[in-house]
């Protein structure tokens, strides 16, 4: 079947038309703030208790925006006759927003999560030096990184909250245990004699 | 002769004659200019200051229909074309020492030998004619089709075929051209009947001015 | 002393006309594109959905610096603006908007003639800009709006000439006078050809090749800053304005309408030539620029032997209803 000629001009002037009649997708930015999903690439924050100093991010950034300097110190030995612990200090964490391309590697690659994206993304300033935010402002950003995603139904848990569980867990059982102990041994001293110090005590400490 | 002795005299112009002589220098300074400047883009310019005078002129004679296809044709059609014919080919800005063909005097000669026949004829035609402004005026589209389909039906049909002929010779010549390419997207246009339609139609435009003249 | 208070108010309406007309489709064409593009167009000037933004346009035209380039040809580059737009305020003159003596700037005996005639001279300007930019893309932006005048020129005074002799005139408001409803399927084709071939002429889109941006930047204008270049829009958007009024006039009957032709006719005709804006604005959104090419073919092997149809049919008709 041959189609009219000008079929195809009139068919654009309806797709035109029709959108004209639709709801527009432009966002007023300045006068609303715009709805962005709880993931959007704005700013990264530094969570900079879990930071160990250990250079992944430095070393992996593809522009090399990020600046870190540290120093050692050595820990006394906690118990007696110890050995002394050397440890990792941050001293400077920087990351040029003038540089970063918010790839996101650095993110990728910290073992102990100490970087997160943060959706704020007004930043803006009117001298450039002004874009490399220093330790104390990615800390900053920090309180505006959103709770982690729900997880899906059926999940694995996530590390921490497992390992966390199987210590509860543990300590219940063990405190079970010990009431169950304590209940035999009054059942027995109820035979023969009162019972001494509860045990559970001395495993805590 | 009585219409001379009743027509008005020199020596009291009106405001309109004194425009149409006023229009008329400008028109003839810009086609002096036309012919003698140096730049070639520049020349196309000046003629359309005098071709639009001279459309003014015909307004103020009245012949409204004339004027505007005066502009239409000269002005919008053929200065643009030949303003396309010199971009085309070459249109430099500033002066063209080229641009001067050595037979000046010759150009001139015949120049002035045409502009005395034809003032001579005009002059001999319309010796004592004067236009009454204030009656129903004489140039009027309508007026202008009468004459010209009523008296001057043979000069018009001449014109035509002129035209015709010419239009035929173009496309006859553009087609040799390339013979063995695709004919042009404009050549099997023109052939046949509708061609010979269009011609007609451009013919009632230009040779009404013709006729005028 | 009356004669010349009725001269310089109908002058100054026109005046007025053309100053504010060509801004509320500036206007229009913003917000209609913006929402056919699923955006809003401009919000902030003025307050209210950006309704002054042509005027804020303006101010910043007028602050930019005027240049002109040094191997330029001076008088003819700063002409050509001029010469671009004021065949434009001429054309207004002539346009009847309501019947009766007051509602046309200038009643003209030949007036289809004297509208065509001045459009085709407001080409002029194109081509003076082009030259005289003494930059190539100029000069190609100039050529192609020669060529494109060259082939639209005809096919638009064709399709006037249907009308005429349908009227059996050349007046424009003798030829709105002699309007009948059922002109309207007959003249249609003369219609459609008059208004795609006037959109060419005035280089719109999907008729812009003499300004191809992505081809040429700006065709003849390239070169043009400030006051100038704002001119050169105002002449586009001038023409927008005369050519939906010239259709309206010429094909869709002016002030008549299904009702109320007495005293609104004025607003019939207003209507109309808003309804033909709006479709110049659309069509200028919907559909890509064509070629030089296929301008031009669609010129020689489409319009103008419809526009010769069309005189033949007019001519077939007018012979059997006399």
């Amino acid at each position: 079947m041959a189609p009219i000629p000008g079929s195809g001009l009139a068919k654009g002037l309806a797709v035109t038309l029709r959108t004209m009649t639709k709801k527009t997708v432009t966002e007023q930015y300045p006068d609303t703030q715009p709805d962005l999903p709880p993931r959007t690439r704005g700013v990264i924050g530094l969570f900079e208790e879990n930071c160990t100093v250990c250079m992944l991010c430095a070393r992996e950034c593809p522009d090399w925006c990020i600046y870190i300097d540290s120093h050692k110190e050595t820990i006394p030995a906690a118990t007696p006759g110890g050995r002394e612990r050397s440890r990792n200090v941050l001293d400077r964490f920087a990351i040029d927003f003038a540089l970063c391309m918010y790839c996101g590697i650095c993110i990728e690659v910290c073992p102990f999560d100490a970087l997160f994206w943060s959706p704020e993304f007004e930043y803006a300033e009117t001298d450039i030096r002004d874009l490399t935010h220093e330790r104390d402002k990615l800390r900053e950003w920090m309180w505006t990184v959103p709770a982690p995603p729900a997880l899906d139904p059926g999940a694995e848990e996530p590390k921490e909250i497992a390992a966390a569980r199987k210590t509860a867990e543990k300590l219940a059982a063990q405190q079970q245990a010990a009431q169950a102990a304590q209940a035999e041994q009054s059942k027995q001293t109820e035979q023969s004699e009162p019972p001494k110090q509860p045990e559970p005590r001395e495993e805590d400490a | 002769m009585s219409i001379a002795a009743a027509s008005p005299g020199f020596l009291s112009p009106t405001g309109v004659e004194i425009a149409f002589l006023l229009v008329g220098l400008v028109t003839f300074g810009a086609a002096l200019v036309t012919v003698t400047t140096r730049q070639l883009v520049h020349a196309a310019l000046w003629l359309v200051v005098a071709l639009g005078g001279l459309a003014v002129e015909y307004l103020l004679l009245t012949a409204e229909f004339i004027a505007w296809v005066q502009v239409l044709i000269y002005v919008g059609s053929v200065v643009v074309l030949l303003l396309f014919g010199l971009m085309l080919t070459k249109a430099p800005i500033g002066r063209s020492p080229d641009a001067d063909s050595g037979n000046r005097w010759a150009a001139l000669l015949v120049a002035g030998a045409a502009a005395a026949a034809l003032v001579w004829v005009v002059v001999d035609a319309f010796r004592t004619t004067w236009i009454d402004l204030d009656g129903a005026a004489v140039g009027t589209t309508k007026v202008t089709g009468e004459s010209l389909f009523q008296n001057w039906v043979l000069p018009f049909e001449a014109l035509s075929v002129l035209l015709l002929a010419a239009l035929v010779g173009a496309i006859v010549l553009s087609r040799k051209a390339k013979a063995d390419a695709a004919a042009s997207s404009r050549a099997p246009q023109e052939r046949g009947d509708q061609g010979a339609d269009r011609s007609e139609d451009r013919n009632t435009d230009r040779s009404a001015q013709e006729g005028a003249r | 002393m009356n004669d010349a208070v009725d001269v310089a108010l109908r002058l100054l309406i026109v005046f007025a006309v053309f100053l504010t007309f060509p801004l509320i489709i500036g206007q229009t064409e913003h917000k209609v594109m913006a929402h056919m593009q699923g955006r809003l167009g401009p919000m902030y000037a003025g307050g209210f959905h950006g309704w002054a933004q042509l005027v804020a346009d303006g101010v910043k035209f007028v602050q930019k610096e005027d240049v002109v380039p040094a191997g330029a040809d001076r008088r003819v580059f700063q002409l050509a603006p001029a010469v671009a737009l004021l065949p434009y305020l001429l054309v207004l003159l002539a346009i009847p908007i309501g019947p009766g003596e007051g509602a046309v700037g200038q009643v003209l005996d030949a007036g289809i003639f004297f509208v065509l005639a001045v459009m085709g001279v407001g080409v002029l300007g194109s081509l003076m800009a082009g030259w005289a930019s003494a930059n190539k893309f100029s000069l190609l932006g100039g050529l192609r709006t020669a060529a494109q005048l060259l082939a639209y020129e005809l096919p638009m005074l064709l399709a006037a000439a249907s009308v005429a002799m349908a009227a059996g005139t050349v007046s424009l408001p003798g030829i709105v006078h002699a309007f009948q409803w059922w002109w309207l399927p007959w003249q249609i084709v003369g219609a459609i050809v008059f208004f795609v071939a006037g959109l060419a002429e005035l280089q719109r889109p999907p008729f812009d090749m003499p300004v191809a941006d992505s081809e040429i930047i700006f065709g003849a204008y390239t070169e043009y800053t400030g006051l100038r270049f704002a001119l050169f829009l105002l002449a586009e958007y001038a023409g927008i304005v005369v050519l939906c009024g010239l259709t309206t006039v010429l094909f869709l009957g002016g002030w008549h309408g299904p009702w109320g032709a007495e005293g609104l006719g004025w607003l019939w005709t207003l209507l109309k030539t808003a309804v033909l804006a709006f479709v110049v604005i659309w069509l200028r959104v919907t559909h890509p620029r064509l070629r030089a090419d296929q301008l031009q073919k669609f010129s020689w092997t489409l319009l103008v032997p419809l526009s010769l149809a069309q005189i033949a049919l007019t001519g077939i008709v007018k012979v059997v209803i006399s």
